[in-house]
């Protein structure tokens, strides 16, 4: 596990874009990164948009934060929840009953074949004729059951990562396997799962402009309902896109840092 | 404690890993305070057999009965039965994410319910006995492998075991190490701890034991006393493992 954990190659899909200087972690001179240039570029232009450039971009500007709040609340409550599923999943995928490990298999296979949009879609309309479900409980419920599927497969993964012997240990000490999964297993796995979990969160965050199609008034919805009645379309999504990327570079970043962390507190 | 009375009962317990018979009809007593070394080459079934005692392994047929229950039995309790007979792994199986104390803690706070003030100071006392007290706050990666191991001997004592398992606990030790460790359970047999040990230790099973089993292909090939044992040994498939070994 202790391999896994210093080879940042294998946590982190994109080390370059988020920052992380993987390949040359002891040269501290090499600070010129492409995450930094992207999230430089992306302040800059959007500062000198707002500021030289007022019309329309400061409307615009303005017109926005209220959707970037909506898609923070739908992809924090959306995230929560798909952690708790995620986390029953993958304990049902590891358990020896046969049934529970069956059905959370089916549920991953299912999922994951199915277009996150078409999900979406799904739950909101199909599911609509029979409850109803408002549009913003509708989209956090239909990310929270994707992502809770792929979550799934990283607490799996991360859980497996920890030694047989560490269960065994905590066994032969008269723990319950509840009590030695939460003491000794979890907080293992933890470390091996948080990376991964920062990049579905990132993950997450971009695909929530899906729920824009619900009338969910997130970050694209409020850019497309300003285009709509201003018609500067380009300037629009230019701000859009830029601000997704501002905040989605955040949060790699955030990533990577918490791996840096974990990596040197080991 | 009650003496000269059965801790151990094994009857006729078989055990298969797919087609390999890895114990074949097994039938043991271990008394209180007894020290029960086996030894055998790898893969004779030592291992399984001792990890049956405390059912990490389940036996496909027969019974195992520890104290006076029998662990297979789905009314026994087995987590009650896995504090009193405390195991100490080849791999030592430390937590590493916990301090030196904090390992030896855990399980009573856990599972003993204890205090943490109560814990600590039964802890100390054993980190003490292993002499690693001074390690108390470090993680266990700083430790060396020789005081990892002693680290869960102390973890396994703090359940106040009345019986302790000993899978080939210094079998990753370098020898200055595996002195250290042998030291330890030295010491737990002079208190009279009944102990199941399997071993590649020849001269500390001769020393420690009062009976030697050895183990071939799953079974019990031979037992006596180590005296006995190691200069007269009966059958000729023990003659020719201890040829090889010593």
């Amino acid at each position: 596990m202790a391999q896994i954990i210093r080879d940042p190659q294998k946590n982190f899909h994109n080390p370059d874009i988020a920052g992380v200087r993987a390949a040359s972690g002891k040269k501290d001179s090499r600070r010129v990164t492409a995450w930094g240039i992207a999230f430089t570029g992306a302040v800059a232009a959007v500062a000198y948009l707002v500021i030289f450039k007022r019309d329309p971009y400061l409307a615009i500007f303005k017109f926005l934060p209220d959707g970037i709040a909506v898609t923070f609340q739908v992809t924090v409550s959306a995230v929560l929840l798909a952690l708790i599923i995620g986390l029953c999943t993958g304990l049902a995928r590891i358990s020896e009953n046969k049934i529970i490990h069956l059905t959370a298999s089916v549920y991953v296979e299912v999922i994951r074949g199915i277009p996150l949009l078409v999900q979406l879609f799904y739950i909101y309309f199909a599911l609509g004729r029979i409850i109803n479900i408002p549009a913003m409980a509708s989209a956090v419920i239909a990310m929270a059951i994707c992502y809770g599927a792929y979550m799934g497969e990283i607490f799996r993964a991360g859980i497996q990562a920890v030694p047989k012997g560490q269960m065994e240990a905590a066994r032969s000490l008269g723990m319950t396997s509840v009590q030695a999964m939460r003491h000794v297993i979890l907080p293992q796995a933890v470390k091996t799962i948080l990376p991964p979990l920062g990049n579905e969160f990132v993950a997450l965050l971009k695909d929530s402009s899906l729920v824009s199609i619900l009338a969910v008034s997130d970050l694209l919805r409020r850019g497309r309902e300003f285009a709509a009645e201003s018609f500067t379309y380009f300037e629009t999504y230019t701000m859009v896109a830029l601000l997704y990327l501002i905040i989605t570079l955040l949060f790699s970043r955030l990533t990577g840092i918490m791996e840096e962390r974990i990596n040197a507190g080991k | 404690m009650p003496e000269n009375k059965a801790a151990v009962r094994v009857f006729n317990a078989v055990k298969y890993f797919g087609a390999l018979k890895a114990l074949d009809n097994v039938t043991l007593d271990i008394r209180y305070g007894e020290r029960v070394v086996i030894v055998g080459p790898s893969g004779s079934g030592k291992s399984t057999l001792l990890r049956s005692l405390n059912r990490l392994e389940i036996i496909d047929s027969g019974r195992i009965i520890i104290g006076s229950s029998d662990i297979n039995d789905p009314g026994t309790d087995i987590n009650r039965i896995r504090e009193e007979t405390g195991m100490v792994f080849q791999s030592f199986n430390v937590f590493p994410h916990k301090t030196v104390l904090e390992n030896v803690n855990l399980a009573q706070m856990v599972v003993k319910k204890r205090s943490k003030k109560e814990a600590t100071h039964i802890s100390m006392n054993l980190l003490k006995k292993v002499d690693i007290m001074e390690k108390a706050g470090q993680y266990p990666w700083k430790l060396s492998r020789g005081q990892q191991q002693r680290l869960a001997i102390a973890r396994a004592l703090a359940m106040r075991p009345k019986i302790m398992l000993f899978d080939e606990a210094t079998s990753s030790l370098d020898p200055e190490m595996t002195g250290e460790v042998l030291a330890v359970m030295r010491t737990l047999a002079v208190e009279g701890m009944t102990m199941v040990i399997v071993t590649h230790e020849m001269g500390f099973a001769r020393e420690i034991a009062d009976r030697v089993i050895f183990m071939d292909s799953g079974a019990i090939i031979e037992e006596n006393v180590p005296e006995i044992f190691f200069r007269n040994p009966q059958k000729e498939r023990t003659r020719l493992f201890l040829d090889q070994t010593l």
